[in-house]
Parts: C-alpha cells; structure tokens; sequence
C-alpha cells in the first residue's frame, strides 16, 4: 500500500478520499486553490499545498503545477476524484512518467474510451450491443439515406459538433428522411460551421442505467450491479438510485454480464462505470465508460457494503482484487440526492455566498458526503454542488420516505439550494411509481417554480423572538422608554457589583 | 418593539413585548403569547398554546435565513417611512415597500413644503405617507392611484426650491 497519496480534487470528493486514506493508514496531500483556503478537505488533509489561482486551468486543472508538488513532497501516488484532471489521459501519462502511480486505468484507456465513437466500435466488438446507427465520415446525400434506411425508424438526426438541440431531427418515416437530413445539415452549419451529422436509431422513454465496475491488473473483472440516473435536469443526475425499479434480474444479469465484457476487452483497470440506456421494450445499449469513480458511487456502497475507493487504492498499489463476482449481492435499496447551490425560482442559477448555517440530517442509513460547513463561501469558479445526500432502506418506498425526511430536516442557510425541487420530484406520483425515464425532469416539471406562499405565520413568530433575544442594548432602552407599563420602569437607577 | 420584515416583496408588521422567556407578540390584529428557549445560537423552540414551534434562524450580511418546518424563508427587517433612518441620503423618493397606491395627494406643478404627502400607499392592510424630503415643486408624478408599486420604485421627482 502507498505511504503518501495526493489528492488532485476539491470538495466532498477530495474529503471522500482522505477519509478512506486516513482510515487505511495512508497520508493524504490536498491541494487547493485560493478560493478554498478554508475548505474542510483542505483542514482534513495531512498535508496541504496552495496551488494559488483560483481559475481551474491555474489551480486544479494544472498537471505541471500538481505534478510538481505531488514530487517535491514524495507523494506515491495521485487519486483525480472525479471531474477536473479524472479524466485526461495527459495528466495520467504525466503522473506515469513522474514515477507517481495514476489511481485509475491506463491512459491509454482512457484516451480511447474518451473518443465516444472509437469507444462504441470498440465495445460493440465484444458482442455489448450499441445503439444502431451510422456515424461514418462520407457525408453524402445518398450514404446518409441509405444508412438511414439501414437503420430504421423513428430514426435521429443529430449535428456531430452539436449541443443544445441545435441540427438534430426525430425522422418517424422515410419519406421524412432527405428533407429532415438537408434541414438538420444546415441548421448544424448555421450554428457550428460544420455540417457533419450522424445517424441513430430513436430510443423511445430511454432511462440511464450504469453498471458499476472493479477490474484488478491482473484482468480479474467483476460488476456490482446497477444505478439507475434517469433523473437529469439538463443531463445534470440529480437523483439516483440503486436497484433500478426496471431490471428484471433477467435483464440485471445480461447488463452485468455486457458490461463485464466491456471492461475486459479494453483491458481496464481499477473502478469504472459502464453507461447504457434502457429503452421501453427493455433493450440496453451501450453509451460510453467513465474511466474514473463516480460522483453517485455511494448508492453502490450503500447497497454492497464494498468501499469502492478503498478498492480503487488497493488496485492501484497492485493488490489482487479478492472480490469474486458470486459474493456480490445488492441488499435493500439506496438514494441520493445531489444538493446544490442552485436557485429554482430563479433558472438554477447558482447561488453564490457565504453559508451562514449548516445542519444536516442524522439517523440510522443516512450519508451526507459534503466538502462543505458554516461559513464556507460559495465561489463561482466551481461546481455548485453542496453535498450528496444518501439514504438506503429494505426497500425503494422506505429510501423515498427516508429521504424526503431527511431532506426537511437538511439545513443550509444562506444560500438558496435546490432542496425543495428535489422534494416535488421525490414526492411525484410517477416517480414514486417508478415510471421514470430521462425525460422526466423535463415532461414533468419543465416549467416548475417554487409555490410562492408569503411567510408562514410560525416564521414570523419566531423572527420576532429571534429578534427580541437579540436587540442590542441601546435598543433595548429604547423600548424600555416607549413601555410605560415596564417593570424596568420603575427600577430606578442600579448598577452591578457595588 | 416594532420590527417590519420584508419577504419577497411583501411586508410584515410585528410588535413584540418580552418578559422574561414570555413574549408577546402582535401580528395581523391577533396577539399570540409565547415561551422561547434558544437552545443553540439561532436555534429557537417556541411554545405557542399546545404546539411548539421549531425554527433555526441565521443572520446573513443584509438578510435572515429562517428555516421552518423543512421550508427556508429570505427575510430583511426594513424601516419603513415616517420614521428617521440614518444614512440615508437626502432627496429619497423611492417607495419604502411594495403595494397599491391609494391616493395622490399631488399633482405636477405643484408648489409644496417639506414633508408634504405625495402619496399614499397601502400594504398589509396598513397605509404608508411618502412626504416631500424637501421643498420644491413637482416635476414628475410616476404613479396614479390604484398601481402596484413595488419596493425601491421612484415615486416621483422634486425640482428643489432655488433649482
């Protein structure tokens, strides 16, 4: 095991990861940027370095910088968290070529799993299937129709450089098709100067289920089962869950099965998580891997009570995974939450600010991972996520009851969070039938607003209290001077200690 | 003591007397008596008849964050007009509080005196006087009676005496 890791992240992420340094007896390093002097992850750390800037390409975006560090206080190893460097297959070449162990694959595996058609050709030549589509580089008016028709319908046009809607087309017929085509073609060139586009069959209700996997670098593989992320609000997660209320353990078996392969032909190493979409006839496909641990790993824990960071440090210092795929079983039911510093009356806008008051909810299965506490100042150089907020019960009824709880019970003052909305989703009826898909946040509440309901009568008793038990002294002789019926009238004059 | 809290642009007019941990308070033509306990810095239980209020409130730079019953509320305790507050600058014709304009005392051209009503705007089912800050004559009235003002809105404007 190494004597010295270094944590290249922030926030509930980096504090993640001390802590089950900590425990296994290994020094931890956090960097952080100016913005976070006093962040808990930097006060948790063993050792901590000033990375300076707070822009992310001068602080936690800096491979020079953080491997240079990492260096001079012999640090063993890099964990990435997530986000930022987690995902670079620079930065895990550089930590390679330093003699600092990259805690996650090979970057060469994560260079191919990051260029999402390669990914595809690669995956779908271990028998996983992939959506069927045509995503070639002859861009002729006669190719494309013919691979459409190849296809099938309903058939999705969508722009290669695109986002936002922009050049894409839901093709129910063919005799839509050529027109769809050329319109897609040129909305994609108006908006992105490029008019390349690419071919997939539509997938109708598609949900987002995850299979979570360990791999050792002796090619030991194994899954621990599923996270269903349908629950997206612009392909943000902000709800997920595990088991997912749609597998079959038919259908769970197949999906690990798929994803076991996926991971062992691209001879991946350490924790991944392997995306597919489910559509409504229970057909799964693969999307893409995420070679790095997962913002939503705690439902897995929570669920197979196998520390998944932990592994991720034994794997990388060389130890045999031990873990047989047989002693893996999913028990009761998990959910998280992600809180944000995020106004929903306002369009989500992250609310920036200094957190007056934190109070988080305790009781028997409830996990707050947070990077943050009182007094903490949201900046805007980063993610507005708060905490992640998991519950896990015998059964999906108990974890949605348990977690509505504890959300009413999760204080955080001073800046304005997402904690209501999460509550409206949790308490719909569809969600609580487990009817979800990743259209959900926005067939459900697309126009959603927080119920504006003027200040309850309770709040306003108990501001006048909080008021009165603070007036300031002057004050206070003011109101003694207005009051001809206090009793402090008729004390007269008096001091203390005489 | 008479406290005015602003919460998403309405007003709430309070009066609060303390005896010791007994206070009464006034609200909205009722009186509720209460026994508090702070427990924790900003963290109040309240006793109201056979029902405990359970409320944890924090002090923000201009605002107070309260939370209740799993909902959390953005509250500032203004001053309102009539009533001397400092360090504001003279020649303020902004609307103290939001609410409907019930009468116009005035009207453009008029010659008037300091401290004059130019309006009258009720709120909460109580009526707030904007008076002239100084002498002058009336410029520009932006309002007639039966408008919804909004807090920090321009009232009107005041060409100065000797302008």
């Amino acid at each position: 095991m190494f004597k010295k890791v270094l944590i290249a992240n922030r926030g509930e992420i980096a504090v993640r990861i001390i802590k089950a340094c900590q425990e296994m007896g290994v020094k931890t390093v956090a960097v952080f940027s100016e913005a976070d002097l006093n962040s808990p992850h930097v006060e948790l750390a063993d050792e901590s370095i000033n990375l300076g800037d707070p822009t992310p390409s001068e602080s936690y975006l800096n491979i020079a910088k953080i491997i240079k560090n990492a260096t001079s206080v012999k640090a063993e190893a890099i964990h990435p968290g997530y986000g930022f460097l987690a995902e670079n297959p620079d930065f895990a070449k550089a930590c390679n070529d330093s003699g600092i162990t990259f805690i996650g694959p090979a970057p060469e595996v994560i260079r191919l799993m990051g260029d999402k058609i390669e990914a595809k050709k690669t995956i779908e030549q271990a028998n996983v299937p992939v959506i069927p589509g045509y995503h070639g580089v002859e861009q002729d008016l006669s190719t494309l129709l013919k691979e459409g028709k190849k296809i099938g319908f309903p058939l999705l046009v969508k722009a290669t450089a695109g986002g936002g809607g922009k050049g894409m087309r839901i093709v129910h017929e063919e005799s839509k098709l050529e027109q769809s085509i050329e319109s897609a073609k040129r909305e994609a060139k108006s908006a992105f100067g490029n008019d390349s586009i690419f071919l997939e069959q539509y997938i109708d209700k598609p949900r987002h289920i995850e299979f979570q996997i360990l791999a050792d670098k002796k090619g030991h593989v194994i899954h621990l089962f599923e996270r269903e992320c349908s629950i997206q609000r612009r392909h943000q997660k902000i709800i997920e869950e595990t088991p997912s209320p749609a597998l079959t353990p038919a259908l769970r078996e197949a999906m690990g099965k798929a994803a076991v392969a996926a991971a062992t032909t691209v001879e991946y190493t350490n924790a991944g998580t392997i995306e597919f979409m489910v559509d409504a006839k229970h057909n799964f496909y693969f999307m893409e891997m995420n070679t790095r641990l997962q913002v939503e790993h705690p439902i897995t824990e929570a669920t197979t009570g196998i520390d998944l960071v932990k592994w991720q440090l034994r794997i990388a210092s060389g130890m045999d995974l031990t873990l047989k795929q047989a002693d893996i079983a999913q028990r009761g039911h998990a959910l998280e939450c992600r809180i944000y510093a995020e106004d929903p009356s306002n369009g989500f806008l992250p609310s920036i600010g200094t957190i007056e008051k934190v109070e988080i909810p305790i009781g028997p299965n409830i996990r707050n991972d947070t990077g943050v506490e009182t007094r903490f100042v949201v900046s805007p150089y980063y993610d507005p996520m708060l905490a992640k907020l998991t519950v896990s019960s015998e059964n999906r009824e108990e974890s949605i009851n348990k977690m509505i709880w504890a959300l009413s019970h999760y204080v955080v003052l001073g800046v304005t969070t997402n904690i209501p909305f999460l509550k409206k989703v949790l308490e719909h009826p569809e969600f609580k039938a487990g009817n979800i898909t990743t259209h959900f946040i926005n067939d459900y509440f697309k126009d959603w607003l927080v119920t504006k309901q003027g200040l309850p009568l309770d709040a306003i008793i108990a501001l006048a209290v909080y008021d009165s038990l603070h007036t300031q002294r002057h004050e206070v002789v003011r109101y003694k001077e207005a009051d001809p019926h206090s009793p402090w009238q008729h004390v007269g004059r008096w001091r203390i200690g005489v | 003591m008479f406290i005015n809290y602003e919460h998403d642009n309405h007003v709430y007019n309070v009066t609060i007397e303390r005896r010791d941990n007994q206070f009464f308070i006034t609200y909205d033509n009722n009186e509720y008596t209460v026994t508090a306990t702070e427990v924790k810095p900003g963290q109040l239980v309240i006793q109201l008849a056979e029902r405990v209020i359970k409320s944890i409130i924090s002090q923000g730079d201009d605002s107070k964050f309260v939370f209740i019953d799993g909902n959390i509320f953005k509250v500032k305790r203004i001053e309102l007009t009539g009533r001397k507050t400092t360090g504001k600058k003279e020649g303020d014709l902004n609307s103290p509080i939001s609410g409907t304009v019930v009468k116009v005392k005035v009207k453009e051209g008029d010659l008037l005196k300091k401290d004059d009503v130019l309006l009258v705007i009720e709120a909460m089912k109580m009526e707030y006087l904007i008076h002239a800050p100084y002498s002058g004559k009336i410029k520009k009235i932006y309002f007639k009676e039966k408008d919804q003002i909004e807090i920090g809105q321009l009232t009107a404007e005041i060409e100065k005496e000797g302008d």
